[in-house]
């Protein structure tokens, strides 16, 4: 679903962001990505919606060359991959409703078919009741669930989250890992981006460790009792 | 049976495809005004301070034209001033008299030529010494010379033309003085050059000014909903998608605020300057100043919608970093 190969990315000359990162993330799969700041999770992570472009190697997304893409063809890349962020990058002044009916309406959806596909994702995440709410009332957990209903209401084949958890305690951290099992179960490939160590031991699933742009350790994780416990 | 048949699908598949918000560009574009006023809507403030500064910066543009329109057609009214006199010493007879009449009129430039005879000339002499007749008594119509009076057309009036005119009517046979106030025209021309070069200059300034705020106000508008900018990119949406409904914003509120503005103008001028021509001797020919012809409040319509109109379109460009 995701490959790249040979990719290297540097804002500056000097400085190197990404450095020969080569890597597949197969269909259905769920990835950590994890390291210090500054070790290049991010920048991979915006390499994977097209918000950037690497200046060597090649980026494949669900067998299409990113690094081809026109600036027309981006859009509609965006529009199979979701993406949530710690600051959840919400619109501040709108209600719930709006803030995930967003993504449909891009789409070109009709407003029924909206309304019906928005509440159902609301309910799967457990704030269908607070849909007429501004966001700004909301508590922390309660925005990033909004944020991931947003990204997964048009059921992307990719959902990529930057530090998703890390404005949240614990329950809500909990409740959002859940949530990124949930959608993987369904199909859903995810890549997460993270330096929780808690977050990652606790659900056994493949961690690719980075520093100073490279790739120092993989491991895979095999499933166990625990997720299924789900 | 059929109560199985029909269910199952339910449950394997809880929605259909989902249907498109209006087909083709009118579906489109209905989206997408119904977004701008929506947005309007939402950012009322910011809405007004932007129909504010295009109302204000376009009532100065356009009292400025009301002005220039109107030393621009004073102008005109003097200028019928400008006028070419052939004098003779002695009454001209009828066959002579046309004949010089043809020679002249043939000449280019030449708007209407009128003879002038020895009693007329008395007639408007007296006319000009009213309540000092006493001066004229003696005087009789044979000490007055006759002449032709020229008048000329609207592009032969500056000092150039004048003057080729002149030279023109000299070769004429029989027509040997010739007045026209040369030191008259030469003032009032350059006069008029240099009112004409100060109101493009001064035009100029104010349309850069204006151009300037408006677009800076529209930046800022766009700038604090940059976020919805950024949401929309990240979610899909063409740029086409996003930008459409600023752009119909930026040509909504750049029509009302040309509109508001002609509006407030037209106010003005019923109520302080409809009469202010009387007193300033503007125009001689009408009592006050006359309000901006159709044409150009046409103009200032469409300037503010285009100010509107471009000015969110260069803001969005800096914005939109897909």
């Amino acid at each position: 679903m995701i490959q790249l190969h040979n990719v290297s990315l540097a804002y500056q000359q000097d400085a190197s962001a990404l450095n020969n990162i080569t890597l597949k993330i197969a269909k259905g799969e769920f990835v950590f990505l994890t390291g210090p700041s500054g070790a290049g999770k991010t920048s991979l992570l915006r390499l994977l919606y097209g918000a950037l472009t690497p200046n060597r190697g090649q980026v494949l997304i669900d067998g299409q060359n990113v690094t081809r893409m026109t600036p027309s063809q981006i859009p509609l890349l965006r529009r199979s991959v979701g993406v949530v962020f710690q600051d959840f990058k919400l619109l501040q002044n709108r209600t719930v409703f709006e803030n995930v009916a967003i993504t449909l309406e891009v789409l070109g959806w009709g407003r029924a078919d909206i309304g019906k596909k928005t509440m159902h994702i609301l309910k799967q995440m457990g704030i269908e009741s607070k849909y007429n709410l501004i966001t700004q009332r909301l508590s922390g957990g309660e925005q990033q669930r909004v944020a991931l209903a947003r990204a997964l209401v048009n059921d992307p084949k990719i959902l990529l989250a930057d530090e998703p958890t890390g404005n949240l305690d614990d329950a809500n951290k909990n409740q959002i890992l859940n949530i990124f099992k949930e959608a993987n179960i369904r199909g859903t490939t995810v890549v997460v981006a993270t330096h929780d160590r808690r977050l990652i031991e606790q659900s056994h699933k493949r961690l690719v460790t980075l520093n100073k742009g490279e790739i120092v350790e993989q491991v895979e994780k095999t499933t166990t009792g625990d997720d299924q416990a789900l | 049976m059929n109560k199985w048949k029909k269910q199952q699908p339910a449950t394997i598949k809880p929605y259909k495809r989902p249907t498109l918000s209006g087909d083709g560009f009118g579906g489109r574009a209905g989206f997408f005004l119904s977004r701008a006023l929506t947005n309007i809507r939402q950012n009322v403030f910011v809405n007004v301070v932007t129909i504010g500064t295009i109302t204000l910066a376009l009532l100065i543009v356009s009292l400025f034209m009301l002005i220039f329109v109107n030393l621009e057609s004073a102008a005109e009214n003097w200028s019928e001033r400008v006028q070419v006199t052939v004098y003779f010493d002695r009454e001209l007879a009828g066959p002579e008299q046309v004949s010089f009449r043809e020679k002249i009129s043939a000449l280019s430039g030449v708007s209407r030529v009128s003879y002038v005879n020895r009693e007329e000339a008395l007639k408007r002499f007296k006319s000009r010494l009213k309540g000092q007749e006493t001066l004229l008594e003696g005087v009789r119509p044979e000490v007055l010379p006759t002449s032709f009076e020229i008048a000329l057309k609207r592009t032969h009036r500056d000092t150039v033309s004048v003057e080729n005119f002149v030279k023109v009517l000299k070769r004429i046979p029989g027509i040997t003085e010739v007045q026209y106030g040369e030191e008259w025209v030469r003032r009032f021309n350059s006069f008029l050059n240099f009112m004409r070069l100060l109101g493009a200059l001064l035009g100029g300034f104010l349309v850069i000014a204006v151009i300037f705020i408006v677009s800076n106000t529209i930046k800022l508008t766009i700038y604090s909903r940059r976020d919805e900018l950024e949401v929309m990119s990240l979610v899909g949406a063409t740029r086409f998608f996003i930008k459409a409904p600023f752009l119909l914003e930026g040509l909504i509120q750049g029509t009302a605020g040309s509109v508001l503005s002609v509006t407030l103008l037209f106010g003005l001028y019923e109520a302080f300057l409809h009469n202010a021509g009387s007193f300033l001797t503007f125009n001689p020919t009408t009592s006050g100043l006359n309000f901006l012809p159709v044409e150009y409040i046409a103009g200032l319509l469409l300037a503010g919608a285009l100010l509107g109109f471009i000015g969110s379109l260069t803001s969005l460009k800096r914005f939109i970093t897909v």
